[in-house]
């Protein structure tokens, strides 16, 4: 028989069971619309982690020390809070403003018997820690400014490094009627430019403004939209952190999302010296960010680092992140979530497939006298089966049709929920394939047994 | 005057298994047509009658003994060949009509060419003069729900016919339908013998065997000549 006249028998089965067809086929337009949406909640995913980090630069490091224990209250890096530096905002925090710190932060510093030797290290020399059994990270340490330098002055393959660190404080001003609790980043001249960060109005942060510990600050985008109603409003007004005037400086441009919850958007950036001695004093946990001139080479940079801050601090052991580990971590996280959400959708086009195998047994039954005739004329095993299949993938092709045009009209309600999709032609493409395949897996044994049935006996049944 | 068989069985046996018991129900069957002639084979309920029609409708086995049907030696041949035989060869008419209620008459009619792999238009084509013959061609597109008694049986002979086969083979062709649509069927039977058909009926009913050429009597699964 030809193909094109199977074909059409399965249209005409199809057709005289509208409604049979479309409840068969529920199972699989769930599939369908699930694996949709469950791709396009994915890629959403994927996109966000890639606006999270658009502004990071790729050679960036943050290094950070956390410690162990008896820690005054507040933690940083290390995972439990996302690192600052390189377009990340850190998170900091500290409820009490402490005033009249050292300005370099390096009052505290407890420096090591090599303290002060520094020396320049190659790429393949990797000089070791300290004792295995030894206790790390037991004092209070806080990275300096000095830090920075010995690590710029002793570290080969370097273009840039800064250091900042942040504090939630609160504030008010403009439009804000009560005080508000504001990330405020305490940062150097050259945060900007190494974070990718513009700027809509005014100028960022400089040297003289730190080394004048000028109360000057730059708003993030959306704090100079909520503080004063616009960024335009906001430049050159006067904002009240920890009940200290601070001129506005600077509006950054909007630079979306960063992580953790926590944007360059919503944050106050102030010098670096301004916060310690205002806000903050000496307890401060700073990030150093430092950006290697070629990206290929940072696991080098990074050993270095830790040898250079080893000779400084020999029983601490600092946390040394890349933006492109806290990237693929991200993007790992997102794909292990994908890979679970497909995996429920494929649950869910099992069932389906199960369901159709259901009706298609039941089908065969209704129709084993119809079976039998076809024989009787001249139907071959192969006819049979091949209609039968065709039927099984027809009815999983239109479910999974009606999935996706489902998945299209659910899609707002879900980004309604402050999920992000990115609805996609490949997504369709997969439920459909996923569709197809579904019903001929599972409409091949019932269409296997309607091909065997022997003719007499197909006839003969009522 | 010598005449071509069409059907030729020898000995033909066929028995089915019962509970722990086993059912002769052929026992040892000489039975033969000639091309052209008009066969009804008769017999009562039980005789073996459906089981001799669905042997030379090569839609059953033999266990033993041979039957050639139009010079193909039907007990040699695979299943996957006995399909074909019974498209080309035989056309079969049902008691039950035994249409499919989802296509049309035009569709049911044309089904066997389609199986064969002609083309829909010139199987419409082909099967338009028997269509004008057996008088449906204004009924055509109504399913066979829509039909009377009568009409379903001219359909399934015009299914039977279209295909041009060797035999037209008809089981209790009358059964199910009232004495003038059975007369009806049973004098376009004859006009098809006319034409050259060769026709084998199977009947219990002595009065539907008569408008056979020839009867052949089947008791107990033995032909009685």
């Amino acid at each position: 028989m030809r193909f094109s006249e199977i074909l059409n028998l399965v249209r005409i089965n199809l057709i005289q069971n509208k409604f049979k067809v479309l409840l068969t086929s529920i199972g699989i337009i769930v599939g369908a619309a699930t694996i949709v949406c469950v791709i396009a909640i994915g890629r959403g995913g994927q996109a966000d982690v890639a606006d999270q980090f658009r502004n990071l630069n790729a050679g960036a490091l943050d290094i950070n020390y956390e410690q162990s224990e008896g820690n005054s209250g507040f933690s940083f890096g290390g995972g439990s809070m996302p690192s600052f530096g390189g377009g990340d905002m850190p998170a900091f925090t500290q409820t009490s403003a402490k005033e009249g710190g050292s300005s370099d932060g390096s009052s505290k510093r407890s420096r090591g018997s090599s303290g002060g030797s520094m020396q320049s290290f190659g790429s393949g020399e990797m000089p070791s820690f300290s004792g295995s059994g030894e206790v790390k990270n037991r004092e209070k340490i806080t990275l300096s400014t000095e830090d920075m330098e010995d690590i710029t002055a002793s570290v080969p393959g370097l273009s840039e490094a800064t250091i900042s660190y942040t504090t939630k404080q609160n504030i008010y001003g403009g439009n804000i009627e009560e005080t508000e609790s504001y990330t405020i980043a305490g940062t150097l001249s050259d945060y900007a430019e190494l974070s990718n960060l513009s700027l809509l109005f005014g100028d960022y942060l400089t040297d003289a403004d730190n080394e004048n510990k000028t109360k000057v600050c730059v708003l993030g985008y959306a704090a100079a939209k909520n503080i004063f109603g616009s960024a335009e409003d906001a430049y050159d007004s006067i904002v009240y952190i920890d009940d200290r005037p601070y001129t506005v400086g600077g509006v950054l441009a909007e630079q979306g999302s960063v992580e953790a919850g926590i944007s360059a958007d919503e944050a106050i950036f102030i010098p670096y010296a301004t916060g310690i001695k205002y806000l903050t004093g000496s307890d401060i946990s700073p990030t150093i960010t430092v950006i290697a001139e070629d990206v290929d080479n940072i696991e080098a940079v990074a050993e270095n680092v830790r040898s250079v801050l080893a000779a400084t601090y020999p029983n601490a052991e600092f946390t040394i992140s890349d933006a492109g580990s806290k990237m693929e971590a991200a993007n790992k996280s997102n794909r292990t979530l994908t890979l679970m959400l497909i995996a429920m959708a494929s649950i869910v086009f099992i069932i389906g497939g199960i369901g159709i195998m259901n009706v298609l047994f039941v089908s065969v039954k209704e129709r084993t006298q119809e079976i039998g005739i076809l024989k009787a004329i001249g139907g071959s095993r192969k006819d049979i089966l091949l209609e039968f299949i065709l039927e099984a993938c027809s009815i999983s092709l239109i479910g999974g049709i009606i999935g996706v045009a489902v998945s299209f009209a659910v899609s707002p309600l879900i980004t309604s929920f402050s999920i992000r999709m990115e609805m996609s032609v490949t997504g369709a493409l997969l439920a459909l394939g996923f569709s197809l395949v579904t019903g001929t897996v599972f409409g091949f044994y019932p269409a296997w047994k309607a091909s065997r049935l022997v003719p007499v006996e197909a006839l003969a049944s009522e | 005057m010598s005449t071509e068989q069409i059907i030729s069985m020898s000995k033909v046996c066929k028995s089915y298994k019962m509970g722990s018991e086993r059912l002769n129900v052929l026992k040892g069957i000489d039975f033969s047509v000639d091309k052209g002639e008009f066969t009804a084979i008769l017999g009562p309920s039980g005789s073996g009658k459906s089981t001799l029609m669905n042997i030379i409708g090569c839609m059953d086995t033999l266990d033993s003994g041979s039957y050639s049907l139009n010079g193909i030696q039907i007990d040699e041949t695979k299943e996957r060949d006995l399909v074909k035989i019974r498209n080309h060869e035989i056309g079969f008419i049902f008691q039950n009509y035994h249409l499919i209620p989802t296509y049309n008459v035009m569709q049911n009619i044309i089904m066997p060419m389609l199986m064969r792999g002609k083309d829909r238009r010139s199987a419409e084509r082909d099967c338009r003069e028997v269509v004008d013959m057996l008088e449906l061609s204004d009924r055509l597109k109504h399913k066979p729900s829509e039909l009377s008694g009568g009409q379903r049986q001219r359909v399934a002979i015009a299914r039977a016919l279209c295909s041009k086969p060797s035999l037209l083979l008809a089981d209790e062709p009358t059964g199910a339908l009232d004495q003038q649509s059975g007369t009806e069927v049973l004098k376009l039977f004859t006009k098809l013998h006319e034409m050259g058909s060769t026709i084998v009926m199977i009947t219990h009913d002595m009065n539907v065997a008569k408008w056979a050429q020839r009867t052949v009597k089947i008791v107990d699964g033995e032909i009685c000549q």
